[in-house]
């Protein structure tokens, strides 16, 4: 034997001291207290949802290592959630995009181009097609997570420079029913208050919303306030499935999908009835209209209201619940001491959006529920930057910065003057609205298309259709994105951008509060931030085009440094010149002042000593909101100088219960309804690949009500296909006491072709707010077979 | 590799086995059931398990999620018995295995019955507890919901009279602990149940 004594005697001592090492070891604190040194802690908001929670991020030697929330945050007070948590890993993942990718066929593969190859190709590409069809050819589709500056820059550049209106992004497929509802309802887009009133409020109405899951962190607040009070507060959830958000309901009504215009006129019908409603605000601060804006009073809509009996609702509801429920809500409702309601999707995505929006909005004004402490009617947004970049920052083919509608001669022209360009420059008929668009583009009138942000492929309804378009080869698309999505394999060209707190600039969130993200960290490889290409790209552009004003759009902002003194200068020219004296002022809130804030200002703040203070918590209100003060006409407290309302007054609208695009029949007997599960984000891109939370749910799954799967044969894990005229999906089975009989949902967030619930989903929209009813359609459902073992899967 | 070294190794691993002051010579009868180390559904107690199973891989076949392996040779006298890893794949409760065991070791029992172990929430690594983070993935994710995991107070508790121990909480949980743990563990405390006097 070659092996001495010592030797083998060294081994055994080797082996026996490993089987210790699984004993634990003594935590040593100061070894802890050592891993925090070096670690600087870095300002900013959530990139995920639109509740707009302040996080720090910590970075140590250029590395991002973790997230922590600010306990300073009016928000949030330091609680994130497991999304807002785990984003961060996103920064350094190995599937970033680091160089810009071109390829001249959508079949071809791509190849690594230069930045100064790839902004020539886009600017040559948009200039011929800008040749070939003018403004009209063009498009630029966005997203409510492009921060403001890059909304607003990208705009400019759109509509100043190429003479495009066809300037839109996703919100319009969240948040468009919501903007059209306060518009016609309030006179000014947003709401009144804010996340401040749940601490106030005696009554939640949480309807078409699972805030548990979208919102978890407001979520907490809402619930906080619930156990601290059981009995002092009500909780109502109404929503056709039974969801996390029901647990902690003290009442929650179960209807058929889509009859919920009849339950919320069922409401005020008992309010009208038990004489609940609030006379002196109704007389003093209501009008009444109908139809298209036709004059009304309150005896007309007393009269139209009035066939909603309590009765006729239960039943046009599906008998899930009686009507001394809907007495008894509607008692709840008019009769706290402060009732605010909160409603995202279940409302806004839907063939009668706003009227469902006014309808809700209806019961506010009734009962006199708005402007004081715990009252509100509160829509809230999805996305971190809906409000405040594309709402407010003229993300949509018909509204310009600040809050201006695009048809108003006198407001293009505020605008055109504010940007030094000619008078007439921005065409006066709004562009394209999303699902316009990619009609267009499946026409192939549309030649050339930037879609920043998002991916349309996954996120649009009845998406097979639209997908066609973005296949063909004589439709040019350029992608900004950081990762792959299923977008950009549809993309000719792809640019790597930065990420969140790799760049500098403002998301506005839910309550009208405008918070500040700077720099911490350098992008990987080449990736460059927006605000960057969109300069470079028009710089090119204004070449090719041989076109002054396209040169002087963006002129205020050459030579600028692009991680903070360029987004810096197109806050201030957005902030300064384009929302002065409108009803978003955000004046006082410069770089300056929201780096000092620790959550940012709600506005409107017209001057940075007001925004210092945190800006206006409640709108409308003399002494509260500074505008209600300037604008003030009379000697009332409530001022309503909002825009759309020329009698500044809030408008009951009488809006009969109308029936979804799809109803199921004999063939496809099933509703269907889609939604957000807490782990994931959107079209998971960034969430999947995150090992912690694709674990907790690597794929959509539907969830079948047990009395329907036990029609059906179905049992829990079983694969099912779920069909629509339009588009089939196979999934795996959850079978829960959710969604009521006859419906099933499915989560949206998955990639995969089988799982895509967006090849079943419905194209209809509502004809004024132009958003597609995602939330209702019919199908059929079928077991296919057994469960099977599936695997996740990310486009990469 | 050349057999002599081969031979070497096994020499030298055989004699540091007998050397060990752990009494690691008795891996080859050790059972390897232990946190988030399960058996199937329906299994009788550790104690009879070896004995009774015959090794068929029936229900190793028939797992259509993967969830059951089987144990190598690695595992002694436990060879080729099934075996639930839970953090990696948990047992999705489908029942398939139970139908199949010829031998009843694993025995016919409903789903809700099912006990493979209890879950324990390590209240000192679980998120929900630290206060911080909203977490309650183990609670959406639980196939008993509001029965075998509740909140209360918004930090997830178990509840023994409904928990199955299938796992499916802990493969979820997104911590993960120096150890390979998870903020919740199986312990398969019904694996020791006692039948021999």
């Amino acid at each position: 034997m070659t092996q001495t004594r010592r030797d083998f005697i060294k081994r055994a001592a080797a082996l026996s001291a490993a089987s210790y090492v699984s004993m634990n070891l003594p935590i040593d604190k100061s070894n802890i207290a050592k891993a925090e040194e070096g670690v600087a802690w870095h300002r900013g908001s959530c990139r995920l949802c639109g509740v707009g929670c302040r996080v720090e991020l910590g970075v140590k030697d250029g590395t991002p290592i973790g997230l922590r929330g600010v306990s300073e945050s009016r928000t949030n007070f330091g609680y994130v959630c497991m999304k807002g948590m785990h984003f961060w890993k996103c920064m350094r993942h190995p599937d970033r995009l680091t160089k810009p990718l071109y390829r001249e066929k959508k079949t071809d593969k791509f190849k690594e181009i230069s930045w100064e190859q790839a902004l020539d190709i886009a600017a040559t590409k948009f200039a011929e097609a800008h040749k070939a069809g003018g403004g009209k050819a063009v498009a630029y589709y966005g997203s409510g997570q492009a921060l403001t500056e890059e909304t607003y820059f990208f705009q400019k550049v759109m509509r100043g420079g190429l003479q495009s209106n066809n300037v839109e992004g996703n919100p319009r497929l969240c948040m468009a029913s919501a903007v059209g509802g306060y518009l016609t309802s309030f006179g000014a887009d947003e709401p009144i208050g804010g996340y401040s009133d749940i601490e106030k409020a005696h009554c939640f109405f949480i309807i078409g919303s699972n805030t548990a899951e979208a919102h978890p962190v407001l979520f907490r607040r809402i619930m906080r306030r619930k156990l601290d009070n059981p009995n002092d507060v009500k909780v109502i959830n109404v929503d056709p499935r039974v969801s996390q958000t029901s647990r902690i309901a003290d009442k929650h009504l179960q209807f058929k999908p889509g009859t919920d215009l009849a339950l919320l006129n069922g409401m005020a019908n008992v309010i009208i009835q038990e004489k609940l409603y609030d006379e002196g605000f109704v007389t003093t601060y209501t009008s009444f209209k109908k139809g298209k804006g036709e004059e009304s009073n309150f005896d007309e809509y007393a009269a139209q209201v009035a066939k909603y009996t309590p009765e006729m609702v239960a039943k046009t509801c599906g008998d899930a619940f009686t009507a001394d429920d809907v007495r008894e809500v509607a008692r709840w409702f008019a009769t706290s001491k402060g009732t605010l309601s909160l409603w995202t999707m279940g409302l806004n995505q839907r063939k009668q959006g706003v009227w469902a929006n006014n309808l809700m909005h209806n019961l506010h004004i009734l009962t006199g529920q708005l402007m004081k402490d715990g009252a509100d009617s509160l829509s809230l947004t999805g996305q971190p930057n809906a409000c405040g970049g594309v709402r407010e920052g003229g993300g949509l083919c018909h509204i310009l910065p600040g809050h201006r509608p695009i048809e108003v001669e006198k407001l293009r022209n505020q605008v055109e003057t504010a940007w030094g360009v000619p008078a007439g420059r921005i065409p006066e008929k709004p562009g394209m609205h999303t699902m316009a668009m990619f009609s267009a583009v499946n026409e192939g009138a549309i030649k050339a298309i930037w879609i920043n942000c998002t991916s349309p492929v996954q996120s649009l309804p009845n998406c097979t259709l639209y997908n066609k378009g973005m296949d063909r080869e004589d439709v040019f698309i350029v992608c900004t994105d950081i990762f792959h999505t299923l977008t950009t394999k549809k993309a000719n060209l792809v640019l790597p951008t930065a990420f969140h707190f790799e760049k500098t600039g403002v998301y506005g969130c839910t309550e009208r509060r405008s918070q500040l993200t700077r720099k911490a960290i350098d992008s990987p490889g080449d990736a460059r931030p927006e605000v960057w290409i969109i300069r470079e790209w028009a710089k090119k552009l204004a070449e090719k085009m041989n076109d002054p004003v396209i040169t002087q759009c963006i002129k205020p902002f050459e030579g600028l440094e692009e991680g903070y003194a360029l987004p810096k200068a197109i806050w201030d020219e957005y902030s300064q010149k384009l929302t002065a004296n409108r009803d978003n002022d955000l004046r006082g809130a410069t770089y300056k002042v929201l780096e000092q804030m620790a959550d940012g200002v709600q506005w409107p703040a017209p001057t940075e000593e007001y925004a210092l203070t945190g800006g206006t918590v409640k709108k409308f209100v003399k002494g509260r909101d500074p505008m209600a003060d300037s604008e003030s006409k009379n000697d009332l407290p409530y001022q309503f100088y909002g825009p759309a309302h020329p009698d500044r007054k809030l408008w009951i609208w009488q809006r009969e219960q109308a029936d979804p695009e799809e109803i199921p029949d004999a063939e496809y007997p099933f509703y269907l309804s889609t939604g957000r599960i807490i782990d994931h984000w959107h079209t998971m891109s960034m969430t999947g690949r995150v090992p912690e939370l694709l674990r907790a749910n690597p794929y959509a799954y539907v969830e079948v009500n047990p009395k329907d799967a036990a029609k059906l044969g179905i049992k829990p894990g079983d694969m099912v296909e779920v069909k629509s005229r339009r588009g089939v999906n196979l999934l795996p089975a959850k079978v829960y006491e959710g969604p009521i009989e006859g419906m099933v949902f499915v989560y949206w967030h998955d990639q995969h072709e089988d799982r895509m619930i967006n090849k079943v989903t419905k194209d209809a929209y509502d004809p004024g707010s132009k958003e597609p009813e995602f939330k209702i359609c019919a199908v059929q459902v079928k077991r296919v077979s057994g469960p099977q073992a599936l695997t996740p899967y990310i486009a990469n | 590799m050349k057999r002599r070294f081969f031979l070497q190794l096994l020499a030298t691993g055989l004699s540091g086995l007998a050397f060990s002051p752990r009494k690691t010579g008795a891996a080859i009868l050790k059972s390897p059931i232990g946190t988030n180390r399960l058996r199937p559904p329906g299994a009788v107690p550790e104690e009879l398990f070896p004995g009774k199973c015959i090794r068929c891989g029936r229900c190793v076949e028939v797992c259509p999620y993967r969830s059951i392996i089987m144990l190598d040779i690695r595992y002694g006298i436990h060879a080729g018995t099934p075996f639930i890893e839970a953090e990696n794949v948990p047992c999705y409760l489908c029942m398939k295995c139970v139908d199949v065991c010829p031998t009843g070791s694993l025995q016919r029992i409903r789903q809700p019955e099912t006990r493979m172990g209890l879950a324990i929430i390590n209240t000192f690594t679980c998120l929900a507890y630290e206060g911080i983070t909203l977490c309650r993935t183990c609670y959406d994710k639980c196939p008993f919901v509001e029965k075998a995991i509740r909140l209360e107070q918004l930090k997830p508790v178990i509840d023994e009279q409904h928990c199955t121990g299938c796992g499916i909480c802990t493969n979820a949980c997104p911590v993960t602990t120096a150890d390979g743990k998870k903020a919740v563990n199986i312990e398969p405390i019904y694996a020791s149940d006692k039948v021999t006097p």
